[in-house]
């Protein structure tokens, strides 16, 4: 019993021979993430293989910016379904983000807390209906309901703005547009619903003290602090829209070129690719429509990418979409 | 003075009533949004049911489709069997690698972790058509034919984001103290892990499973790449392999034919409803996980 006497023990506690359990557990996590983020990336680099020749043919900006899809000629250019991918998601923003930033509004702000729960469901649900069924819904039911309304808008707008002119087919731009902002209103609405709720109650409190109504609340207090949680909620929404693929297919009209009318037929650059694959036997065809694939993924990753942004420098507290 | 001290009030009562005004337009306008989203959501029930049911029997099950879709008859047994048989293998490989991942991305740390939760985000973001194609180049491209297997690949790399997102939240917010705890009793990491913070996470983590599969069952377009769809039935996963997504999708492009379009509609009907089974259970078990005072 002298000071010099070493806790020999705890010692040989703290510094097990050889790897020990736990350097066995982390060697086995790293192998396993190996495992899996390899062959990912493995992936994403074959993919982009497999379409070297499209790049070799046309160049990226040829690829790119060609306005004629003809499988037949070994002609292919991108720009027609870029242009059906910006145009279809726009439809759908512009009738999505308002409701959605309402419905999170009417939940956070305006309910009884009873309610809330109900209502949040409900507006949940629409989020888990397959893509493909809302496809089928929106070929039979939404689009011959449609008609009138595009037959209206072609008859009288549609007389001095070409845009808007007919003749209207049924599938086109605008339904596939409408299909889509059914389907992105949950996830919008969910994710700004989060952001609202996150508003200091202590605030909110204030306002009322002072008399405020709940629009004032809203004005000043969950708008301002929420704002650019919400504007990430909107890039996540316009980020799907931009990827949707089924139920487009089923309503676009499966048009391969621009049409003047947000009433033609079209194609978005999902839809083309849906649509086409299985039967794409001509030279380069298969290819081609995997470099449609690639240029999506990069519109994708630069939408996603821009929320991620906004989330990490202003918004903390929104959380990850799953 | 007290002119002035009525205008003034006169002035308050005006923007008050402006004030009130909006308040009341904003009810309105908010009510009707509620409206315009749930409007759908009923119509598509409605519709389900309504077209669907027809063409439910017990045949409906246990038969396969005719090999014309504009014939009648048959069922999808083929299209049930090969559902479930993609998604519980992509099940299968995305809990353990989603799990792992997450318990990498928590107890490894530093940068490493973090490329891996930006990969997941990458995933995660991606349209699950770019999934088909990019399962389409790594397995249809390197075996040569189409098969259930690259099918289950496709749903596994679907549900991999979110069973990772949602137990590395979980395993994040496990309590400081309980992991204070089990290093202070000289637990060994692996030990804590597998008895201690999983556990902890267990019903949050099941409930990210049930919402993963819930999205992964009602996927079409990555099967276009891989899966491909076939009119007989088959165990084989080296095989193409019909799904229910798949057959909707071909009827529904039929639908001039009433045969397909009953087929797409009673498919649809059975589709949703267990989609909807596994979405509410993963709701229910977060529910009654959470504190009573949170739900």
């Amino acid at each position: 019993m002298t000071t010099t006497s070493r806790p020999q023990g705890i010692h040989a506690l703290r510094r097990p021979r050889g790897l020990g359990q736990d350097g066995v557990f982390r060697l086995t996590l790293r192998v396993v993430a190996v495992l899996i983020v390899i062959p990912v990336l493995w992936m994403m680099v074959d993919t982009f293989a497999e379409t070297v020749p499209v790049w070799e043919r046309f160049g990226i900006p040829g690829f790119v910016t060609g306005l004629r899809w003809a499988p037949s000629f070994t002609i292919y250019g991108a720009l027609p379904f870029i242009y059906g991918t910006l145009l279809t998601s726009a439809i759908a923003m512009v009738i999505a983000v308002p409701v959605a930033v309402l419905i999170a509004l009417l939940i956070t702000e305006i309910l009884p807390p009873r309610a809330r729960t109900w209502v949040a469901v409900a507006v949940d649900l629409l989020a888990a209906i397959p893509s493909v069924v809302y496809g089928l819904w929106g070929l039979l039911v939404l689009v011959p309901v449609l008609r009138p309304f595009e037959q209206a808008v072609a008859g009288t707008a549609g007389k001095v703005v070409p845009f808007l002119a007919g003749p209207t087919p049924g599938p086109s731009y605008f339904a596939a547009g409408v299909v889509v902002s059914i389907m992105i209103i949950p996830i919008i609405a969910a994710l700004s619903r989060e952001v609202f709720a996150a508003t200091p109650r202590l605030q909110r409190e204030a306002v009322r003290a002072l008399g405020g109504t709940r629009w004032d609340v809203i004005r000043t207090v969950v708008i301002p602090l929420g704002r650019s949680g919400v504007l990430a909620a909107i890039i996540l929404g316009l980020a799907r829209a931009i990827g949707e693929t089924i139920a487009v297919t089923m309503v676009i009209g499966n048009a391969p070129k621009i049409g003047a009318s947000i009433f033609s037929p079209g194609f978005t650059l999902a839809s083309v690719i849906a649509n086409e694959f299985n039967e794409a036997n001509q030279e380069l065809h298969p290819e081609a429509l995997i470099a449609l694939g690639l240029v999506l993924l990069v519109i994708s990753v630069l939408v996603n990418g821009l929320a991620i942004l906004i989330r990490q420098r202003f918004a903390r507290g929104v959380g990850r979409v799953v | 003075m007290s002119s002035s001290a009525l205008a003034v009030s006169d002035r308050l009562r005006a923007t008050s009533r402006a004030r009130h005004a909006k308040d009341r337009a904003l009810m309105v306008l908010a009510w009707a949004a509620l409206v315009v989203a749930v409007v759908p959501l009923v119509a598509i029930a409605w519709f389900l049911v309504e077209q669907g049911v027809r063409s439910i029997s017990l045949e409906f099950f246990t038969s396969d489709p005719p090999g014309d879709l504009s014939a009648s008859g048959g069922g999808i047994r083929n299209a049930v069997v090969g559902t479930l048989l993609m998604t519980g293998l992509a099940t299968l490989i995305a809990v353990p690698a989603g799990i792992a991942l997450a318990v990498f991305a928590r107890e490894i740390g530093g940068r490493v972790a973090g490329s891996v939760r930006f990969v997941v985000d990458v995933l995660a973001g991606l349209p699950s058509i770019v999934v088909g194609i990019f399962v389409y180049s790594l397995v249809v491209v390197t075996t040569g034919h189409f098969s259930g297997l690259a099918g289950a690949v496709a749903l596994a790399v679907i549900e991999l984001p979110v069973i990772v997102v949602a137990s590395d939240e979980l395993l994040r917010l496990t309590d400081r103290r309980i992991d204070e705890g089990t290093r202070a009793l000289g637990m060994l990491r692996w030990r804590s892990f597998l008895s201690v913070f999983i556990p902890t996470a267990l019903s949050g983590i099941i409930t990210g499973v049930l919402l993963a599969v819930s999205r992964a069952i009602g996927e079409t377009a990555p099967l276009i790449f891989t899966a491909l769809g076939n009119n007989f039935f088959t165990l084989d996963m080296n095989e193409p392999v019909q799904a229910m997504p798949l057959l909707i999708y071909r009827n529904a492009l039929n639908s001039a034919f009433p045969a397909a379009r009953d087929r797409a509609m009673g498919t649809a009907l059975v589709l949703v409803v267990i989609v909807l089974a596994f979405n509410l259970m993963g709701r229910w078990i977060a529910r009654r996980a959470r504190p009573a005072d949170q739900r």
